[in-house]
């Protein structure tokens, strides 16, 4: 009986933190369906303007051409920073030693600065490299994040090295062992981390705005900064585009969810 | 055997190590340079300290400061506190619909911020839904507006950002937590022990690592807090809610731009994330 | 041995195919063809639609000419160009770029060689507004085409005004404690507020500042705050408009249009762009009409007219081919009537450049005002505008001016917290 009244008391409590969680979700496509002048005036019920919302986006912004860059961005992005920061999370943690750790410092602290401050010793730098208006150019920042770094170096502490030892002496090289045991086990990681990152790299924009500016290049979050930057913002319009922008997230995170059940014993036997 | 172990550490860090030292440490050390340097446009002069010195007597960096000070102290461990809980909810096989809401739980960090800023003001205006509930309550007697009064437009931003980032600690939580195996709170349970319990004596130190991190985290973007400071209340009524990243743009992009200054109030955020993080790690350290 | 080999090259091949794969959509700049401007400009129906047209009548005489308009958010060009000037390297600059009017003073000034002097490249100045031309003017060099117009407007709810027993003729040539008796008058009768602002701003001081020609910096260009009666009969009027109800402060930008277009406001006040957003509201069609701003009582050089916002196009450093840039615009934006012809009925883009306001389009009634001839109207009033200098810390004086406001509604003393914005801004201005 009391197990029954706190399970009903948690799904009460979750169904309070989804509801609040998914409101400005809903809102969002309930304001796409709206009037610009309906979605202001704070309409709570769904409307029949989504067609002609959509009508006047596409009149107006490369939607699907943005949409397929920050998909084309993203994918590389994520692909990119996993390998680059899981190698490097990994390595800090089981090859550690005094000078490595002294390097774990300085990644740390190259998070600690407002991008803003770099932006301009940065861009002197991509125009002594010939780096601007290159797609390479603006994904390079974001591969080695310390954040992924921090992430795959804290949970590679759970990597029991009896494991490593043992295939060790049965002959993997040290590639290997991360190849076919570390990343095994560490699915939940990579799933978290991939999510993580797909988001970040989806909604970045700022630094892309500043190298690339060319309407080919152009991403989903510079779409919406122009549908914004207007005399008048059409708000069914905008919603629409916001909607459309939040799908991927929310689809790779529900996609990847299932990772997070996944433990660490089912995988490393 | 050894020397072939530490090679392969060192070659592991390489790409990292490169694209570390190019994009964010060269920049970095260029930008450290400029902070040491004064002017506008095109006359830049060596100033030596002088930057640093005016942070301290800039009245609008201060209250920055101490705004970004209150963010913090409130919101990162409200909302580490509520991720964990999620987390260790949602951890559980035997609860039905657990995909469901764990998306939905993340959703919130994935929804625009140009959506949810203007949601959140509506919410908050003087005729919108939160004083319509509040007056039917009588809780409150007339119309409030949140907005344009110092301390409630800052916790609103508190609020936006524990709405904001809490789903997306419970996903470091939700991974982390797969490195316990299940059968410790199985076993837990059989020796009877509480919920409670078991979140204090297992879940808690466990994480200890991750908690570490998140925390790690969660200070330095809140030091570094922009969207919602330039979303959501403009850092107003006022200067009241601007954080120091919003006032660092201002100043580079939108006045008359003195990178020197700019240059200088960045590192001081740097300085305090850096100190900071060195206290979360030695206290994490201590309690292992 | 082997295993290390293996390992390293892996790595060392991850990192080539990073810093050389995905480079397929690079691109160099130097395919540019001669015959292709780039411009930075925001606003699909209205900057980037004029700049279209632009394009097509050039092109009659000149059929190789292409521009490349990237669209650019005010916010994001900021950005860029602070980040570009910051460097040093002018080579990302497009060739033409569209600047706010109230940024030109700041850019000129600290970065002397970022645009063109064109003041020689065959354009008739004399053609322009005189208080328009000012901003992109510096130490009498022109760095800039003229372009949309800034007008201050009123227009209210004739609907809302009759109810209460008013027409638009009442609101005509006032000053602003009419305005206020009369708004008093419209709350209590209808529950509609007169006017709407949004909240951290110091747009509307500003508006009625320049309608009386008073400017926020002294002669010899140090800031003019503390103590300045100007300024203070304006935050007063202000202050007294909002709490008789006659003034609505809300938060932001999209509830600010949502006042008009939906809420409980029947009267907007502010630079003619505004008119597209009243627009939206199609089912108020015809029931609003347009006049001239309220005047400053009991000031001797007190106009009803002011300005609010407007842009114009600049050439930059960057840009290879001057020549044709300079032809570009001073045979469209400063020699086209047709151009202003076309843009006008669709965007409702008011010129500036004078020889087109005698144009008839400008006489065409417009429905959604009761079939008044609005655009004669703003192009009278652009003539009247008092012009006044915006400085070049422009941004740092308005930014403490709504700081002010907001502590004065908070219940600070209007002399103290003038005081302090006199202080921010001088802090500001002191960098060395």
């Amino acid at each position: 009986m009391t197990s029954k009244v706190k399970s009903t008391f948690i799904y009460i409590f979750l169904g309070i933190v989804t509801v609040v969680s998914v409101f400005p979700l809903l809102w969002m496509i309930i304001a796409a369906t709206n009037k610009s002048v309906d979605v202001i005036a704070g309409k709570l019920t769904f409307g029949t303007y989504i067609a002609e919302n959509y009508q006047n986006l596409i009149a107006q912004q490369p939607l699907w051409s943005s949409f397929l860059n920050s998909c084309k961005y993203t994918i590389l992005v994520t692909a990119f920073a996993l390998i680059v920061s899981s190698l490097a999370g990994y390595a800090f943690e089981i090859y550690r030693d005094k000078a490595k750790e002294k390097i774990y410092v300085v990644v740390l602290m190259s998070m600690m600065i407002p991008f803003v401050a770099l932006m301009v010793p940065l861009f002197r730098m991509y125009s002594k490299l010939g780096l601007l208006n290159s797609a390479v150019g603006f994904m390079l920042p974001s591969l080695a994040t310390p954040l992924l770094i921090m992430m795959f170096r804290t949970n590679a502490k759970a990597f029991p090295i009896d494991i490593i030892e043992a295939a060790r002496i049965d002959g993997l090289s040290e590639f290997g062992i991360f190849l076919r045991m570390y990343i095994p086990s560490m699915k939940s990681i990579f799933a978290a981390a991939g999510v993580v990152t797909f988001m970040n790299a989806w909604n970045n924009y700022l630094w892309a705005k500043v190298i690339m500016s060319d309407n080919t290049t152009q991403t989903m979050p510079m779409l919406i900064s122009n549908l914004i930057s207007g005399y008048v913002t059409d708000y069914g319009m905008l919603m629409l585009a916001v909607l459309i922008t939040t799908i991927p997230t929310a689809i790779v995170f529900f996609a990847l969810q299932k990772y997070f059940v996944e433990g660490i014993t089912g995988s490393v036997k | 055997m050894k020397g072939k172990q530490n090679a392969t550490g060192w070659a592991f860090l390489l790409p990292a190590i490169i694209l570390i030292c190019a994009f964010s440490l060269y920049p970095m050390i260029s930008a450290l340079i400029t902070s040491f340097q004064t002017g506008t446009g095109v006359n830049i002069k060596f100033a030596g300290l002088s930057n640093y010195i005016r942070c301290f007597k800039d009245d609008v960096f201060i209250q920055s400061l101490k705004n970004c000070a209150f963010y913090l102290i409130i919101q990162v461990p409200v909302m580490l506190i509520i991720a964990l809980v999620l987390a260790s909810i949602l951890n559980n096989p035997k609860l039905k619909f657990r995909g469901f809401f764990r998306t939905a739980i993340f959703l919130p960090c994935a929804t625009s911020l140009v959506a949810y800023a203007i949601i959140f003001r509506s919410l908050f205006a003087t005729d919108g839904f939160i004083n319509m509930i509040a007056l039917k309550l009588g809780i409150i007697n007339h119309a409030y507006n949140f907005l344009s009064n110092p301390t409630s437009a800052k916790i609103i931003i508190i609020i936006a950002l524990i709405w904001r980032w809490t789903g997306y600690n419970m996903v470091f939580y939700l991974a982390g937590l797969q490195n316990i195996e299940y059968s410790v709170y199985e076993a837990a349970k059989i020796d009877g022990a509480s919920a409670f319990q078991t979140f204090f004596k297992i879940t808690v130190p466990l994480l200890k690592p991750t908690i570490l991190m998140t925390a790690i985290m969660s200070t330095n973007g809140t030091l570094q807090l922009f969207d919602e400071s330039m979303n959501l209340t403009k850092g107003g009524p006022g200067n009241a809610s601007i954080t120091m990243s919003h006032y660092i743009y201002n100043m580079s992009f939108k006045g008359v731009p003195n990178f020197g200054y700019t240059s200088a109030m960045s590192f001081i955020i740097l300085i305090m994330v850096a100190i900071l993080a060195f206290v979360q790690m030695k206290v994490g350290d201590e309690r292992d | 041995m082997k295993k290390r080999i293996v390992s390293v090259l892996v790595v060392a091949a991850m990192t080539v195919g990073m810093l050389s794969g995905c480079g397929s959509s690079e691109k160099k700049s130097s395919e540019k063809d001669e015959n292709t401007l780039t411009v930075w400009a925001w606003d699909q129906s209205f900057n980037i639609y004029a700049m279209k047209e632009a394009e097509k009548v050039y092109q009659k005489d000149h059929p190789d000419f292409k521009l490349n308009i990237v669209e650019t958010g005010w916010d994001d060009m900021q950005t860029q160009l602070g980040t570009i000037v910051g460097a040093g390297n002018y080579d990302k600059l497009p060739d033409i770029c569209l600047m706010q009017d109230f940024a030109y003073q700041k850019y000129v000034t600290t970065y002397p060689d970022l645009y063109q002097d064109i003041t020689d490249c065959g354009v008739d100045w004399s053609e322009f507004a005189e208080g328009k031309l000012a901003a992109s003017t510096v130490d009498g060099k022109h760095y800039g085409v003229p372009f949309d117009n800034g007008a201050e407007i009123a227009c209210y709810r004739t609907d809302i005004l009759k109810q209460a027993g008013y027409t638009i003729d009442d609101l005509t040539d006032i000053d602003w404690n009419r305005f206020i008796e009369i708004g008093k008058d419209v709350y209590d009768k209808t529950g509609y507020s007169l006017l709407s602002v949004q909240a951290d701003s110091s747009d509307l001081i500003y508006q009625m500042l320049q309608s009386a020609g008073f400017g926020t910096w002294t002669e010899d260009g140090k800031p003019d705050l503390a103590g300045n009666e100007n300024i203070k009969q304006c935050i007063e009027i202000y202050e007294e408009m909002k709490d008789a109800n006659v003034l609505n402060v809300v938060n932001s930008w999209d509830e600010y249009v949502a006042t008009f277009t939906s809420g409980k406001t029947a009267g907007v006040i502010n630079g003619c762009w505004i008119l597209a957003s009243v627009q939206t509201a199609e089912d108020q069609s015809g029931k609003w009409a347009l006049t001239d701003m309220p005047a400053l009582p009991g000031v001797s050089s007190a106009t009803n007219y002011s300005n609010q916002g407007g842009s114009t196009w600049a050439i930059t450093q960057n840009c290879k081919n001057t020549e044709l840039a300079e032809d570009f615009l001073a045979s469209t934006f400063a020699g086209s009537t047709e151009l202003y012809d076309t843009i006008l009925p669709k965007s409702g883009a008011i010129a500036t450049w004078l020889p087109a306001s005698e144009s008839d389009v400008y006489n065409e009634p417009q429905e959604f005002f009761g079939g008044q001839a609005i655009y004669a109207q703003i192009a009278d009033f652009a003539s009247k505008t008092p012009s006044v200098d915006l400085g070049v810390y422009y941004t740092e004086a308005n930014k403490a001016l709504a700081t002010a406001i907001a502590n004065v509604s908070g219940g600070s003393s209007i002399d103290s917290e003038l005081k302090t914005a006199q202080e921010t801004v001088e802090f500001n201005m002191n960098q060395q």
